[in-house]
C-alpha cells in the first residue's frame, strides 16, 4: 500500500487535481475540505504525511499545526499550501513545526516532490 | 504521362501529407525549417515548370503535325485538371495540420517555422485554384451570359474597388470612357470586371508612382453592334521586348524574380486572355521598360437595352435610407476572394454596418460566442470549408444564439443543387453574383435578426465595456498538462472552477448588502488561484486588485471591479467553453 497523505483543502479545484495527482503518484489519499472533519479524522487516523491549506474554514492551517504537534505529539510532516502574501502566517506555521510550504497556484509536479521529500526523511 | 504513372505520383504526395502530419516540428531548427522552406519551393517551382511550361516539352512536340499537338493540349488540360484536384486533398490536409499546429503552445522560432509551411502552402492552394480556374475557362466549361447593364455604373464599382487596393500609395487612378461609348451595353458583365479588375490590379502591383488610367473608346460600329477597345495604362516597372511575347503563356512572369518581388501566380493574364478571346476580342500589350505598360483588349458588345434591366437595378440607393434601415447591424462576411472581402466591407461600412470579414469558421465561431451577430453572408465556393460546410457547422452549434442567426449564401452560379442543398442545411436565402447594392441592401434587411429584447437581455452581460480582452483569456494548456493529458479530468476540474465562480458570484452578492468588505476579501482570495490555475492572468489581476480594494475598505471601488468582473466573466466562459470543446474534439 502506498503512504497515506491527509489532503485539506477547502479549494474542491486545487483539491481535485492534487488528489488526482497524488494518487497517480502512487499514495493513497484522504481528502477533507474542513477543519472540523481533519480533527475527526487525526483523532482515529494518522497518515504518513499531511498536506494543509493555511486558510479553511473552522479551523486554519495553523491551528491544524497546533493540534497535532503538542495535542497529538506527532511528528507527522506537514505541508502548509499558502498564497502569495501571507508570508507572516508562512513563518508562524514553521515556527509551530511545519515543515514545507508551497505557494499557489500550487504545481502538482512541484508538490509531488515536496511531498516525496518530506517522507523520505522520515 | 500514363496512368498509372500519375496514380504512382498521387501515392507519393499522400505519403507526403502523412509524413508532414506525423513530423515532429518542435524538433526543427532553424537551418533545418530553411531547408525545408527552400526544399518545399524547389518543388512547387519544378512541379510548375513541368507541368504547366509548354516550353519545356516544345522539342519533341514542334515535330509533331498540329492535329498531334491539339489532342495533346486536350488531355493535358484533362490532366491538369485531374492533377490539380488532387493535389488539394493531401494539400488541405497540410494546411490544415499546420493550423491546429500554430493553436499549439509554440516558441516564437516555432511559430515562425509552422507561419513559413503555412505561407508555402497557402501559395501552392492558390497556384492550384487559379490552375483549375484557368482550365475550366479554356477548356470550354465557362459559359458568357448576355444581359443589358450600364457600362459607366459597371467600370466606376470596378475602379472603387482598384482605390481599396492602393494602399498608401501615390498612385493616381483614371477613368475616361468616351462620349461615343453607349451607356448601355448587352453582354457578360462580370466576366467584364473580371478582365478589368486582372489587369488594374496587375498594373497596381507594379507601380509605385504615376498613374493607371482605364480608357474606353468605341472602335467599330455597326448599327447595333459595337467593338469596344478597353485599354489599362499605367507607369509601373514595364516588360521588356523579349518578354512581352511570352506574357500571356500559361503559367509565365515576365522575369524569374518576378514572384520574389510582387508574388502572385502567373496565371492571371492567361485567365484573362482566354476570357477575352472565348468572347471573339483581342489582347494586346505595349510596354516599354521602366516607362510603363499599356494593355488594350477589345470586345463586341451589342447596344443594350434599358428597359431591359429591371427597374430595381436602375433606381439609384439612397444612402440615407440605406443607413437608418442599416445603422449598426453586425455582419460576418466569410469570403476567401480578397478583392471582394475589400468590396463588400466597403459597401457595407458606408451604410453603418459593423463587419466582420477575413474569418475562418473558428475565429468566426468564436466572435459570434461574443457578439451579437445579425447576419451571415456565406460565400458558397471556399477552398478549405466550403460555405455549405461552414454553415452546417453554424446550424450544429449547441449555443441557439450562434445556431440561429441568419445565414445569405452567395455565388456567382447557383445551381439547382445547390438551392436544395441551402434548404436543407438551412440557409435562409440567396444572392447570385454580381449583386448590385441594392438587390444587397434588401437582402440584408430582409433576412437580418430582429431584435429581441430577451436576447438582448441576455447580452447585456456580455457588452464589452474596458479593455475587455486580457480579462477574457485563458490557456487550458498548462493544466491539461498537470491532469497527464486526461481530458476527463480536465473536465471535472473545469465544472469546480465554474462552481467556485458562482459560489464567489454569490458570496459577493450578499456580502455587498451588508458592505461585508472582509467577507468578500476571503472570497477574493479563495478565487485568484482558480483564474492562476487556467492561466487567466487578466482576471487573476482583477481578483487581486479586488481583494486589495477590499482591505484599503474602497467600497466604490470593490463595487466597480465587480460589475467589471460580472461583465468580463461570461466571455471569458466562452472562450473557456471553446477551448474546451476544442480540447474534447481532438
Amino acid at each position: 500500500m502506498g503512504k497515506r497523505v491527509l489532503l485539506a483543502d477547502d479549494d474542491q479545484l486545487l483539491a481535485s487535481l492534487l488528489n488526482f495527482r497524488l494518487k497517480k503518484g502512487g499514495y493513497d489519499v484522504h481528502h477533507s475540505s474542513n477543519g472540523k472533519e481533519v480533527k475527526e479524522y487525526l483523532k482515529t487516523e494518522m497518515p504518513d504525511i499531511i498536506v494543509s491549506d493555511i486558510m479553511m474554514p473552522y479551523f486554519s492551517g495553523i491551528e491544524l499545526i497546533d493540534f497535532v504537534r503538542n495535542e497529538l505529539k506527532s511528528n507527522t510532516p506537514i505541508i502548509i499550501i499558502s498564497s502569495a502574501g501571507n508570508e507572516q502566517n508562512v513563518l508562524s506555521a514553521f515556527e509551530l513545526g511545519a515543515n514545507d510550504f508551497i505557494t499557489k497556484p500550487v504545481s502538482p509536479t512541484e508538490l509531488l516532490v515536496r511531498v516525496a521529500r518530506e517522507i523520505n526523511k522520515i | 504521362m500514363s496512368i498509372s504513372k500519375t496514380t504512382d505520383l498521387l501515392d507519393q504526395l499522400s505519403q507526403l501529407e502523412r509524413s508532414v502530419s506525423e513530423f515532429s516540428f518542435e524538433e526543427l531548427s532553424v537551418d533545418e525549417a530553411k531547408e525545408l522552406k527552400n526544399s518545399f519551393n524547389t518543388f512547387k517551382s519544378s512541379l510548375e515548370c513541368q507541368i504547366f511550361d509548354p516550353n519545356q516539352n516544345s522539342d519533341s512536340l514542334k515535330k509533331e503535325p498540329l492535329m498531334v499537338l491539339d489532342k495533346q493540349e486536350v488531355s493535358q488540360k484533362e490532366f491538369i485538371t485531374h492533377v490539380s484536384h488532387e493535389i488539394r486533398t493531401p494539400l488541405n490536409s497540410i494546411i490544415g495540420f499546420a493550423n491546429l499546429l500554430k493553436e499549439e503552445k509554440l516558441t516564437s522560432s516555432q511559430q515562425k517555422k509552422v507561419e513559413a509551411i503555412q505561407f508555402a502552402s497557402n501559395t501552392l492552394l492558390k497556384l492550384i485554384n487559379e490552375v483549375l480556374d484557368y482550365s475550366k475557362i479554356s477548356s470550354g466549361n465557362t459559359s458568357f451570359e448576355s444581359i443589358d447593364f450600364k457600362l459607366h455604373g459597371l467600370l466606376n464599382d470596378v475602379m472603387f474597388l482598384c482605390e481599396t487596393l492602393l494602399v498608401d500609395s501615390q498612385v493616381e487612378l483614371i477613368i475616361d470612357i468616351d462620349k461615343s461609348v453607349p451607356k448601355v451595353i448587352k453582354g457578360d458583365p462580370s466576366k467584364l470586371s473580371q478582365v478589368i479588375l486582372n489587369l488594374v490590379g496587375n498594373s497596381i502591383k507594379f507601380v509605385n508612382q504615376g498613374f493607371i488610367k482605364l480608357g474606353v473608346f468605341v472602335k467599330e460600329v455597326n448599327e447595333n453592334d459595337y467593338v469596344l477597345e478597353f485599354s489599362v495604362t499605367d507607369t509601373g516597372i514595364g516588360i521588356s521586348k523579349e518578354k512581352i511575347n511570352s506574357i500571356f503563356e500559361r503559367y509565365s512572369q515576365a522575369d524569374n524574380d518576378t514572384y520574389l518581388k510582387y508574388g502572385g501566380t502567373g496565371l492571371g493574364l492567361s485567365i484573362t486572355k482566354e476570357i477575352i478571346e472565348k468572347q471573339n476580342g483581342e489582347i494586346v500589350i505595349n510596354s516599354v521598360v521602366s516607362k510603363g505598360t499599356t494593355v488594350s483588349f477589345t470586345l463586341p458588345f451589342s447596344k443594350g437595352d434599358v428597359n431591359n434591366i429591371s427597374v430595381e437595378k436602375t433606381k439609384n440607393l439612397d444612402i440615407k435610407e440605406a443607413k437608418k434601415l442599416l445603422e449598426g447591424t453586425e455582419i460576418m462576411v466569410f469570403e476567401d476572394n480578397l478583392m471582394n472581402q475589400h468590396l463588400i466591407l466597403e459597401q457595407l461600412t458606408k451604410w453603418g454596418c459593423n463587419v466582420h470579414t477575413n474569418v475562418t469558421l473558428e475565429k468566426g465561431l468564436a466572435i459570434l460566442a461574443t457578439k451579437k451577430v445579425d447576419l451571415i453572408l456565406m460565400d458558397l465556393k471556399m477552398p478549405n470549408l466550403n460555405g455549405f460546410e461552414v454553415s452546417k457547422a453554424i446550424r450544429l452549434n449547441e449555443n441557439p444564439l450562434i445556431r440561429n442567426i441568419p445565414i445569405v449564401a452567395f455565388s456567382a452560379d447557383f445551381t439547382e443543387q445547390d438551392g436544395k442543398d441551402c434548404d436543407s442545411i438551412g440557409i435562409n436565402d440567396f444572392l447570385l453574383k454580381p449583386y448590385t447594392l441594392n438587390d444587397l441592401m434588401s437582402i440584408i434587411v430582409k433576412n437580418k435578426r430582429e431584435n429581441n429584447p430577451n436576447e438582448e437581455f441576455g447580452l447585456i452581460l456580455q457588452k464589452q465595456m474596458i479593455e475587455p480582452k486580457e480579462t477574457t483569456i485563458v490557456d487550458l494548456n498548462s493544466l491539461l498538462k498537470d491532469c497527464f493529458g486526461e481530458l476527463e479530468m480536465l473536465n471535472e476540474l473545469i465544472k469546480l472552477f465554474k462552481t467556485n465562480v458562482l459560489e464567489f458570484i454569490g458570496n459577493v452578492r450578499i456580502h455587498l448588502k451588508t458592505d461585508n468588505l472582509v467577507e468578500i476579501a476571503f472570497s477574493a482570495h479563495k478565487l485568484k488561484a482558480s483564474f492562476a490555475m487556467l492561466k487567466a492572468t487578466g482576471m487573476h489581476n482583477l481578483i487581486l486588485e479586488l481583494e486589495a480594494n477590499c482591505k484599503a475598505n474602497k467600497l466604490d471601488k470593490v463595487k466597480e471591479l465587480y460589475e467589471l468582473f460580472l461583465n468580463d466573466y461570461p466571455l471569458l466562459e466562452n472562450n473557456l467553453n471553446i477551448d474546451l470543446e476544442i480540447l474534447n474534439k481532438k
